[in-house]
């Protein structure tokens, strides 16, 4: 038993966050939230080049022969950046088209996919999709679309007759909704699990949770060292100190259960499912009350659009409605005890 | 990163647990203090007789010398079993021992090492005073040096199982002149020497294990001293950082059986307002889901925490993150239950569930109150200004 990172591991890491860290600062962020199509193609195609999107994939399927531990450091550098763009659906179209022509150009970055989470199958479970998938993340920017219904698993290019996207502006301004409508769309299912993607989709949401709870309270105990009132460091100052305290714990608590969730995940542990569910609940917490402390840490320049703690808290927001609510991954675990398992 | 133990620990889980199914006590643990502290050490001397005491300790000290891997499989055996907590002689084998082990002299550690691991002796800890609770290093207790001898007056506080134990690790002042923290001595009390007196105190539980001590002119050989005169503080904090790095390992797994057996008292519990059972209402079911959650989640942190300690030799600064949370979410699971009850709580005789959200409020004050631990958080791991 090993939950440290390994060598290849940490280079895996590190490379992630020191392209990050150059190409896209938050500075970037907010300049490709205000313009069309917002997200960062060349980012996207180089991402494609160094692996990224196929990281999970073997590598005799083109990918980089990791597994689900290495896409859960991907996710959890790209919600410390505040990535915009539908990374979690075209890392599941990876995995999805694994095998497939249409597996290529998303691989390699010049295709992005946006993923249409259904577990009602509200979208049909025949042959036809029909109806509208509202609230999907990234829509606009997308040029496929996944759809993970309950047991069936459908990859549709975004210039399909009879589909159509309606973007709109989200709650975080980094990242943009859409509608997707499908007018009685014949879809063969593809042979991926949906099962499994979705728990892997799970998983990454978590990740990406995971870092913004990590990346909050950096910098909340960066400007509370640097912050002075009362001639002292803010950070000085105990109801300071010990709520940087509670946010160190839930950022722990948070990257322990979802780096746990991912290796067992990734060993196929039977308990895999109940410990994403799990880590998604705790990673959600740690994200929300971890960015809304961050605000309040700031003091006035908290509550200021200019500052940058207000994204983290709205981004957080998203991740909440991304694959499963806490209330809803709650649910799913109380469930056996109800039924009388 | 793996999950897979190797061959050799499952081959050493295997022995562990065949060996705790076949000699663990199958008698409750008495009540009463005096038969409690035979129980506890009937059960040391047959761990003993079988090799399995002192398992994080060297193997020439007469311990197992077990790996870091070893222990953890150990403690979630241990706890999986059902085996009972080593309560009266935690001091001894957890604090104590470790200390002598790493700061005594060798005659010190031919002297009592043996007796601790085979259960003989009781040992309790007098560190805390009525004036030095979160500041132990403004303690006040007074030895003097006198010939061969350290003449002891004061009076310590909160010291657990006083009334049944042998010895203490008692920490006083020697150099009253000396910086605070540099006037400080670690030596071992005889708790039969004369100027001894100790008072019972009644606890909330309504229990007495707590005590307090008083010292009058209590007279210690100064071979008795461990480490130097004067250095007892550095030698306490020694052993403060031994207990932490493994110490959450089986807690770990009692609170996920304690999160099993609060489901099963859901299932069978009218919930809120008499209608339906506890477990059909959807707060106590999302409460009752978070706590596994969060059970899993300290079982997560806990196995990267010794996969650190594996990997860099010493235990790491997480170790005080795990050890706010483990606390107050056991408060958490406590209060839950306390809810699921319902009106049988304020019963008498309480039930165990009560009698544990009772126990359970000094979780967040022994050892350090959870205010401590936030600020050796903020300062140690976060490196915020003090």
């Amino acid at each position: 038993m090993d939950l440290t990172l390994g060598p290849e591991e940490t280079a895996v890491r590190d490379a992630i966050r020191n392209v990050l860290a150059e190409r896209l600062p938050l500075a970037r962020v907010r300049a490709l939230a205000s313009a069309e199509p917002g997200i960062d193609e060349a980012l996207w195609r180089e991402a494609g080049g160094l692996g990224w999107f196929g990281l999970g994939l073997p590598e005799a399927a083109g990918g980089g022969g990791y597994g689900a531990a290495e896409e859960m450091l991907l996710f959890v550098e790209l919600g410390r950046a505040l990535t915009p763009g539908p990374w979690l659906g075209t890392v599941l179209a990876v995995h999805a088209l694994a095998g497939m022509p249409a597996l290529a150009p998303v691989l390699a970055g010049t295709l992005c996919v946006a993923l249409i989470d259904d577990p009602a199958d509200t979208l049909g479970d025949g042959a036809r999709l029909t109806g509208v998938a509202r609230g999907v993340a990234d829509a606009g920017a997308a040029e496929g679309f996944l759809v993970v219904g309950a047991g069936a698993v459908r990859y549709l290019p975004a210039a399909t007759h009879g589909l159509a996207v309606e973007g709109r502006p989200s709650l975080d301004p980094t990242r943009r909704l859409g509608d997707v409508r499908f007018a009685g769309i014949a879809a063969a299912p593809l042979a991926a699990d949906a099962a499994a993607l979705r728990a892997l989709a799970t998983l990454l949401a978590a990740a990406e949770a995971v870092g913004v709870a990590e990346r909050t309270l950096e910098d909340s105990v960066e400007y509370a060292g640097v912050r002075q009132q009362f001639g002292r460091p803010i950070g000085s100052f105990q109801a300071v100190k010990h709520r940087c305290a509670d946010m160190a714990v839930r950022a722990e608590v948070a990257r322990s259960l979802t780096t746990f969730a991912a290796v067992a995940l990734a060993e196929g542990e039977g308990a895999a499912p109940r410990h994403v569910a799990a880590a998604k609940v705790l990673a959600t917490d740690a994200a929300l009350a971890n960015a809304a402390d961050n605000v309040q840490n700031h003091g006035g320049m908290g509550f200021a659009w200019e500052a940058d703690a207000h994204l983290y808290l709205k981004r957080a927001w998203l991740l909440e409605h991304a694959l499963g609510t806490r209330a809803a991954h709650l649910d799913t675990l109380a469930a056996p005890w109800r039924r009388g398992e | 990163m793996h999950l897979r133990f190797s061959p050799a620990e499952e081959a050493f889980r295997a022995e562990a647990r065949a060996w705790l199914e076949a000699n663990m006590p199958r008698t409750p643990r008495p009540t009463e203090l005096g038969a409690r502290a035979a129980y506890d050490q009937a059960w040391q001397r047959r761990m003993y007789d079988s090799g399995w005491a002192g398992i994080a300790w060297p193997r020439a000290h007469g311990g197992r010398g077990a790996t870091l891997m070893e222990q953890l499989v150990w403690c979630e055996e241990y706890a999986r079993a059902g085996a009972p907590d080593i309560s009266t002689l935690f001091v001894g084998l957890n604090h104590a021992g470790p200390t002598l082990v790493a700061c005594g002299s060798e005659e010190q550690k031919a002297a009592h090492l043996p007796p601790i691991l085979r259960g003989e002796v009781i040992w309790c800890q007098g560190f805390s005073e009525p004036n030095a609770g979160s500041d132990l290093a403004s303690l006040q207790t007074r030895a003097a040096v006198e010939g061969d001898f350290l003449v002891v007056s004061g009076q310590k506080v909160w010291t657990s199982f006083a009334h049944v134990a042998q010895f203490q690790e008692l920490l006083v002042r020697t150099d009253p002149e000396a910086p605070r923290h540099r006037g400080i001595t670690w030596v071992i009390c005889p708790m039969d020497a004369p100027g001894i007196e100790i008072r019972p105190i009644t606890t909330l539980t309504g229990e007495s294990d707590f005590c307090e001590v008083f010292y009058d002119h209590v007279k210690i050989p100064l071979r008795n001293v461990v480490g130097q005169l004067n250095d007892g503080w550095r030698v306490a904090m020694a052993t403060l950082s031994f207990e932490r790095g493994t110490a959450f390992l089986a807690e770990q797994v009692r609170l996920s059986r304690r999160v099993d057996e609060l489901v099963a008292l859901a299932r069978a519990t009218p919930g809120p307002g008499g209608r339906r059972r506890a477990i059909d209402d959807d707060e106590i079911a999302r409460r009752l889901a978070r706590a596994r959650a969060e059970v899993d989640a300290l079982r997560a942190m806990t196995y990267r925490s010794v996969s650190l300690a594996a990997r860099m030799g010493v235990p790491g600064a997480e170790a005080s993150m795990i050890r706010l949370f483990f606390s107050e979410l056991v408060q958490r699971i406590d209060l839950l239950a306390m809810d699921v009850q319902g009106a049988p709580a304020v019963e008498t005789p309480a039930s165990r569930w009560t009698e544990l959200y009772l126990a359970g409020l000094s979780q967040t004050i022994g050892g350090g109150t959870k205010d401590i631990q936030r600020n050796i958080i903020g300062e140690r791991v976060l490196g915020l200004p003090r």
